[in-house]
């Protein structure tokens, strides 16, 4: 119970910071002071304060949807350990659970944008729905290989300790991993060069578009789970990169803080440094990302260690 | 055995009656009802009670009352685990279908309808239980008529008429490779009982014969791509409750049939198991992508269940891989999962298939794109699909994510148990469960979001009546079936896995508990979690909103001021992307007419999917049967005296050959 909690303060505390991160290291590279670090907590919270409009054409969806996917989120954030604090529920085969509880709260959001009946947030949820389906597959494939280094079924033994030797021996296979799960990353959450949550053409938008007409609190609601979602991809990513053990806590806890925070510099230096791809392109990302795991599968294979 | 063959005689006994009373139309409508609850409870009893062992008699021998052979039916876990879904899903678009005709007004006798129906579940039974090839057969293509009668029950449709005769040959077809089969496994184990046939040992390259005999015979019944064509012409033109048992049941015999073979022949090559594999990734990813570029909701919905049984066959296809490899905990995981998902379909792509029919009963049409906006006039039936989509695209709270979860987890096994070709397999295998994953979820939130969100599109919209208890009822029962089957999973599955024990030598408990239950119990708690939190975001924005104004407007329109429902995203172009990419392989078309001139008229945008293997396999070959049999039209002038001759002219022949 003591570790749920544990637990669930993290993920309900630290995912804003990392959006802040981006923020700031985007306002350094444009030159301006930008906004403060904890600029999307007070979002969230004015957001949570406010009224809500809803189109009479919604219905319940539109309005619990939102809610659903935070939710369901936070409860794929239960199976995923971060850190070095182990996930309060592990078992073998939560890999799929985890993946398809985020499917469950795309599955939702989409529906929750078709329900408003406007033909721009249909036109994002189709694009999610389509660019998901392509990284799905790569989440699984890097997944898999994980599993298939650290010889465990569960996310707890994959990420805690489970990698730790696999750099000594295979560490051209990871390399290859972790830049596929860098861009499906960027790809899953919305961020340049796959979508701009900045622009002022709702056109060209893939994710935001899709949440055009939501407010109030459902808003307050998407944007922290944008910055949950992109915290437990991040903390997969850097967990792996470091290779973290489940012991001597606090070195390999400050090791995970600082990667998350340079994960968040690194995202906004991308972001800073690149254009949107025109949606087209978007494609050939997420294939690089897929060919990327297939080369790291291949060296397995290979090399024959298994 | 008492309690299946009490079913079977009350199905039986029904038939006479119903026939007798076919004049008074609704009293034999209610026998109808009344016998096909009795027959599927009693059905349902012997089925559980086989799976939990309270059942112990499970045999019934009959001597030398059919011609050659004997009446020999058995009941094993696998037979009683197909009989349950078989029993379940009857007795669910039975009562639908009684609900569905009550008001027909057309020229057909609905008793006889509804006596087949009874007769298509006693052969169904029949062949589930057979143990002798010959009244497996006999039953077989009983099974395949009755339907037929089934499916062209709208017969004066010149459609309906074309799809049942594709659909009586292409599994006449399939017939033909499985007598052929039989046959060679009857000579080769000197008797017609599976019993027997189960005793003698195979050679490999033999076993590899039968398999490649049984994936063509079944796979048609199946709708295995490329042998799948009968299947989407089928579904759509029959009535609903029939689509329904269609999909849920009939196609799943042909599964039941290849895994019948698998227990009796043992052991395959290593090819048979890659087979499977390929046949499993090539029907799920097709059928997912064909049933996206589908406008029609039966015809969707029926592709779909193509996709279901490419997922059934990759757990199938990881079971013999298993056992290939000696792996025997990867292949009963495997085979458990083909067979929980067999169910798990079962019930979903049947809730489907009947909310769909409410759906079409009320608007009388099944073009998604003409619709919208439905789940305000038709509330349950909108929310009976929502669980019927959900569970299908195998998200977490329904059935359909634990099989798909076990699928998945029976493939992880693999990658840590086998070499590193079957490492290769799986790893191939892995990533195509995960597009057909992905692809299937935009597929029903394509389908669903056309269907029930937004506004309506239609033309003339009319008042839509939402349909009443009767045809309710057995959708709230499949759907209650769905959500129990996601969250209390450890029934299901251990019938699941008693039902694959005729399949492998490992016993169930042990084994289960460990790799499986307590797994599932974990998915539950997660669940459980995910149901606290979102309470409590609704409670707090039932907090929140009480001090907050609510402002109920019109969905903006980016300014334009004559918003009409044409405007919103069609289920066409929701799809159109994802169909982009995958051009090649279902020849996607957009065809778009645009008009020009100072007063345009007649614009039109159209987009289709062609069925691959109908163009490039189905249709040179009928062609060339046709060319044969116009070349060998002359044979029949239909001038009797030459037929007289023929008959002399091969009476001499005959008699020159035993002369010899």
């Amino acid at each position: 119970m003591s570790s749920l909690i544990l637990h669930l303060g993290i993920l309900l505390a630290f995912p804003p910071l990392l959006l802040g991160v981006i923020t700031k290291t985007k306002a350094f590279f444009a030159g301006r002071r930008g906004a403060p670090l904890c600029q999307p907590y007070y979002d969230i919270f004015k957001l949570m304060r406010k009224g809500s409009v809803y189109s009479v054409t919604s219905n319940w969806i539109f309005r619990l949807g939102p809610l659903i996917s935070t939710a369901v989120i936070l409860a794929a954030g239960i199976v995923l350990p971060i850190a070095v604090f182990k996930a309060p529920v592990q078992f073998g085969g939560d890999i799929i659970l985890f993946i398809y509880l985020l499917g469950l709260a795309r599955f939702f959001m989409v529906l929750a944008a078709l329900d408003t009946g406007s033909s721009f947030e249909g036109m994002g949820a189709c694009r999610e729905a389509t660019f998901s389906c392509l990284s799905e597959i790569t989440i699984f494939l890097n997944l898999t290989i994980l599993a298939l280094l650290s010889r465990g079924l569960s996310l707890s033994g994959i990420f805690l300790g489970g990698l730790a030797s696999s750099w000594m021996q295979v560490g051209p296979v990871l390399i290859l991993v972790a830049a596929s799960f860098f861009l499906v990353l960027l790809s899953e959450n919305s961020r340049i060069p796959v979508d701009d949550p900045e622009t002022h053409l709702e056109l060209t938008m893939i994710h935001e578009v899709m949440v055009l007409d939501h407010s109030g609190m459902e808003l307050g609601c998407i944007l922290y789970t944008q910055a949950l979602k992109l915290f437990l991809f991040g903390s997969m990513l850097v967990s792996m990169v470091l290779g973290l053990m489940p012991r001597n806590v606090w070195g390999q806890g400050l090791y995970f803080i600082l990667g998350i925070l340079g994960l968040g510099v690194v995202i906004g230096v991308v972001e800073s440094a690149m254009a949107r791809l025109r949606l087209n392109r978007v494609l050939y990302l997420l294939y690089s990302a897929l060919i990327f795991s297939i080369f790291a599968l291949i060296v397995i294979l290979v090399r024959g260690h298994v | 055995m008492t309690l299946l063959l009490s079913s079977l005689f009350v199905c039986a006994a029904s038939i006479f009656l119903m026939l007798a009373l076919a004049r008074f139309k609704k009293l034999s409508s209610y026998v109808f009802l009344g016998s096909l609850i009795a027959s599927c409870l009693l059905g349902f009893f012997c089925a559980a009670g086989v799976l939990t062992h309270q059942i112990t008699d499970l045999a019934f021998r009959w001597r030398g009352t059919i011609p050659f052979e004997e009446f020999y039916i058995a009941i094993d876990p696998l037979s009683a685990f197909f009989l349950l879904l078989l029993f379940i899903l009857s007795l669910a678009a039975g009562i639908y279908g009684f609900g569905y005709l009550r008001d027909y007004k057309g020229a057909r006798n609905v008793a006889v309808h509804f006596s087949l129906y009874q007769l298509l579940i006693l052969v169904i039974a029949l062949v589930l239980t057979a143990r002798n090839a010959v009244l497996f057969l006999v039953a077989w293509e009983l099974m395949t008529v009755v339907s037929y009668f089934l499916v062209t029950f709208y017969n004066e449709k010149e459609e309906v008429r074309q799809a049942g005769y594709l659909y009586l040959i292409a599994t006449h077809t399939g017939t033909f490779c499985l007598i052929l089969m039989f046959f060679l496994m009857g000579v080769h184990a000197g008797s017609m009982n599976f019993d027997q046939m189960a005793l003698s040992a195979y050679p490999l390259g033999f076993a590899g014969l039968l398999f490649v005999l049984a994936v063509l015979g079944f796979g048609v019944k199946a709708g295995f791509i490329p042998l799948h064509i009968w299947l989407p012409q089928a579904h759509p033109a029959a009535p609903t409750h029939i689509s329904a048992l269609l999909s849920g049941v009939l196609i799943k015999i042909g599964i039941y049939g290849l895994i019948r073979l698998m227990t009796i022949v043992g052991n395959f090559p290593l090819w048979c198991g890659i087979l499977l594999l390929a046949i499993g990734i090539i029907s799920g990813v097709l059928g997912v992508l064909y049933a996206l570029g589908q406008h029609e909701i039966k015809k969707l919905l029926a592709y779909h269940s193509i996709e279901n049984i490419g997922i059934i066959t990759l757990g199938l296809g990881i079971g013999l891989i298993g056992h290939i490899y000696h792996q025997e905990t990867v292949s009963f995981i495997g085979y458990a999962a083909a067979l929980l998902h067999t169910f798990n379909h079962a019930v979903f792509k049947g809730l489907l298939f009947l909310s769909a029919g409410s759906v079409i009963k009320a608007t009388h049409t099944g073009e998604m794109d003409h619709m919208g906006g439905l789940l305000k006039v038709l509330p349950w039936t909108g929310h009976l699909f929502l669980v019927g989509s959900l569970s299908i695209c195998g998200l977490p709270l329904f059935n359909g994510f634990i099989s798909e979860w076990l699928t998945f987890r029976a493939f992880l096994e693999g990658v840590f148990h086998f070499d590193l070709y079957g490492i290769m397999l799986a790893c191939i295998a892995i990533a195509a469960l995960a597009l057909i994953g992905g692809l299937a979820a935009l597929c029903f939130a394509k389908a669903f979001g056309a269907v029930f969100l937004g506004t309506n599109r239609s033309s003339h919209p009319a008042d839509y009546k939402e349909g009443d208890l009767v045809l309710q009822a057995p959708q709230l029962l499949l759907a209650a079936i769905c959500l129990w089957g996601g969250v209390f999973p450890a029934v299901m599955l251990s019938y699941a896995f008693e039902g694959a024990r005729p399949m492998t030598r490992l016993t169930a408990p042990e084994f289960l508990q460990e790799a499986v239950l307590n797994p599932a119990f974990m998915v539950t708690k997660v669940l459980g979690l995910a149901v606290i939190f979102f309470l409590v975001l609704w409670l707090v924005r039932k907090i929140s909103l009480c001090s907050c104004t609510i402002d109920r407007k019109e969905t903006w329109g980016c300014g334009y001021a004559r918003v009409s429902s044409r405007m919103q995203y069609t289920a066409s172009s929701f799809a159109r992307p994802v169909l982009r990419i995958f051009r090649l392989p279902v020849s996607f078309k957009v065809e778009s007419r645009i008009s020009r001139g100072y007063f345009p008229t007649g614009a039109g945008l159209s987009s289709s999917v062609k069925d691959a293997s109908e163009i490039f396999i189905f249709r040179p070959v009928f062609y060339f049967i046709k060319k044969l049999s116009r070349a060998l039209k002359w044979i029949q002038s239909g001038f009797t005296p030459y037929y007289i001759l023929y008959i002399l002219f091969l009476l001499v022949v005959l008699l020159i050959w035993k002369l010899h």
